[in-house]
């Protein structure tokens, strides 16, 4: 598979010159890069690049000191997690954070819980508005299990299921909050070589079918340079390369990078 | 052999997503309601009544109601005896300060009353967790021990501190018998406990598992922390101040302070640990077994005693009963860490096998 050529104008996030400490720590300094609507973008690096720091920024979880995001043509220097999500931002995470105790259809219901609106006086009494709620969130997220092929494994605990298994649970349930702009932290990290191409098809899958422009930090070289439109290249916190694939294999510092140089 | 769910096939749904999708278990379920409500009332006595029927039933709807907050939303309370007590004294008060309600209205607001101080006590659980949490309810605990106590505008000013409930009746229907005692009781706890499982099979109930399971990632995917946790105390403290106005009013008629100490508050927390956190079943399993263990223990005691030709007198079996109270838990925590409910739905798992072993 060759890299994909395809064309965006509609910007729909860009960061402005965030800069993150912690302490005497510079996780970010002074990144700019934007991501346009539809797109898969990348955000490679080395380890402590501060990529996760980064998608961390994003929805919310950390507030940079320096710096704005603006995100669907409001720009905000600090926004909560939860306001995030209202606004269409899901991610799933490096080491997985599911819902160990609930099944898997639980954990994927879980993610349209911001769709579900009816009061505890309903929810107890369970019939009207309640239950009618129930079904319908029900078939939404029945298609998303059937997108991910995941029937088997509709009412078993996720804290029993294998490695592979819970990293597309998790993505389920990031994709049941029907995102705008979804993030990725290592959503291939520690799978096969059949997982991961399975997890590449559902990637491109959910990128062409339901339009979400994806935003996913990767290790694997390979899978970053094929499904991603264009690429952003951060090491020790600063930006060193931004642009399609084919410019970042050829990009000197993104090699030095990666390869370490002798200075 | 007899609980196979082979062929019951699910067209919808909703009957997916019903409480009891197989349809032995609903079979069962019916008939234990019917027997513990059209069965029981003619063959119990009044002893089997007052130590065994009533605290069962109303200490399973505390527990079901501290369940909601340690099972299923994950914050550890010790001040269930409080909120007991609070329960109890509102819907006293409620009943000398309002006498034209009904004594179970006045329980009922008694619910509420202590929903409020509930979502009160829960408001430091938005910044601390696990042990200091523990602590910082072991606070209500303390506060209500006191604050019973020494205002005596809660107990009306009676100068020895004990108060006794308004006559129990509904629409002059006379409810002072143990029967309707328990009736009343059982219909409390299982409309309530109907509401409860309602509630955490929904939206709601989710948004607290994500908290207890991971609060970060629910907080990520758009869960409020602090709309989840306070919900999650108010509901809880709700059904514990209602098993609180139904201990008070129904089983104890008359009471001081002393009756919703801290021992109260971990009895109940004893009662999910060994029933199962996460479990209504769980809840009134956990109830049953502390309450009739040491009955068993106090009956079966001295016979086994005299098989060996020892004499056990009543002080020992009392001494007895601790201790072997005490191994049993430890032992229960250690052999089944899941409880009592788990204990069940892994019977239920051998017997959809058996005969066969896999």
């Amino acid at each position: 598979m060759t890299a994909r050529t395809r064309s965006f104008n509609e910007v729909l996030l860009s960061v402005e010159n965030i800069s993150l400490s912690f302490g005497g720590v510079k996780a970010l300094s002074d990144i700019s890069f934007d991501i346009a609507k539809g797109e898969i973008r990348a955000i490679i690096g080395p380890n402590g690049a501060g990529k996760s720091s980064m998608l961390n920024c994003i929805n919310g979880f950390y507030h940079p000191q320096e710096g704005a995001i603006t995100y669907k043509g409001v720009r905000r220097s600090q926004m909560r997690p939860h306001e995030a999500a209202e606004q269409g931002i899901a991610r799933t995470f490096q080491n997985i954070a599911l819902f160990r105790g609930m099944s898997t259809l639980d954990n994927i219901m879980t993610g349209r819980n911001l769709r579900m609106k009816t009061g505890l006086f309903w929810q107890a009494l369970h019939v009207g508005p309640a239950a009618r709620e129930e079904i319908e969130h029900r078939q939404a997220v029945e298609k998303i299990i059937d997108f991910l092929e995941i029937q088997h494994i509709r009412k078993v605990p996720v804290g029993q299921l294998p490695y592979g298994l819970q990293k597309r649970v998790e993505l389920g349930r990031a994709l049941a909050a029907q995102p705008e702009l979804l993030l990725l932290d290592e959503p291939m990290a520690g799978m096969n070589i059949e997982e991961k191409q399975d997890m590449c098809r559902f990637v491109l899958d959910v990128n062409d079918e339901f339009g979400t422009t994806i935003c996913l930090i990767e290790h694997d070289m390979g899978v970053v340079m094929d499904i991603s439109d264009r690429v952003v290249v951060l090491d020790y916190g600063k930006k060193i390369g931004d642009g399609v694939p084919d410019e970042i294999k050829n990009n000197q510092a993104v090699i030095d990078a990666y390869l370490g140089v002798s200075h | 052999m007899f609980y196979r769910e082979a062929g019951q096939f699910k067209v919808s749904y909703a009957a997916d997503q019903a409480v009891f999708p197989i349809a032995q278990d609903r079979i069962a379920m019916l008939a234990l309601l019917l027997i513990a409500f059209l069965v029981v009332p003619f063959v119990a006595s009044e002893y089997v009544y007052r130590a065994v029927l009533i605290p069962v039933v109303i200490l399973s709807l505390a527990a079901i109601g501290l369940n909601v907050l340690m099972g299923y939303c994950g914050q550890v309370s010790l001040g269930s005896g409080a909120f007991m007590a609070v329960g109890a004294y509102a819907a006293y008060n409620f009943a000398i300060r309002l006498p034209f309600l009904n004594p179970f209205v006045c329980i009922l607001l008694g619910g509420f009353v202590a929903a409020g101080v509930g979502i009160a006590f829960g408001v430091p659980s938005l910044r601390i967790k696990g042990f200091y949490l523990a602590c910082a309810t072991l606070a209500a605990q303390f506060f209500a021990d006191w604050a019973f106590l020494r205002i005596k505008w809660f107990t009306n000013y009676t100068p020895s501190g004990s108060i006794n409930a308004p006559p129990l009746e509904i629409l002059g229907v006379d409810l002072s018998s143990p029967t309707a005692n328990y009736i009343v009781c059982l219909v409390f706890t299982v409309v309530l406990a109907i509401a409860t499982k309602n509630i955490v099979r929904g939206h709601i109930g989710r948004q607290w598992m994500a908290i207890r399971d991971m609060d970060i990632a629910a907080e990520i995917i758009g869960v409020q922390p602090m709309y989840a946790k306070l919900t999650a105390f108010a509901v809880s403290s709700f059904l514990i101040g209602v098993a609180g106005g139904l201990w008070a009013f129904v089983y104890l008629g008359s009471w001081e302070p002393a009756a919703f100490s801290i021992d109260r508050s971990f009895q109940l927390m004893f009662m999910i640990i060994i029933g199962g956190l996460g479990s209504i079943l769980g809840s009134v399993l956990g109830a049953a077994f502390i309450v009739l263990l040491p009955i068993f223990l106090n009956q079966a005691l001295p016979p086994f005693g005299a098989l060996f030709g020892w004499r056990i007198s009543t002080a020992t079996v009392s001494h007895f009963e601790a201790m072997i109270f005490g191994a049993l838990i430890i032992f229960f925590l250690i052999v089944e860490p899941h409880g009592l409910a788990r204990l069940w739905s892994v019977a239920k798992e051998k017997l959809r096998l058996w005969p066969f072993p896999h």
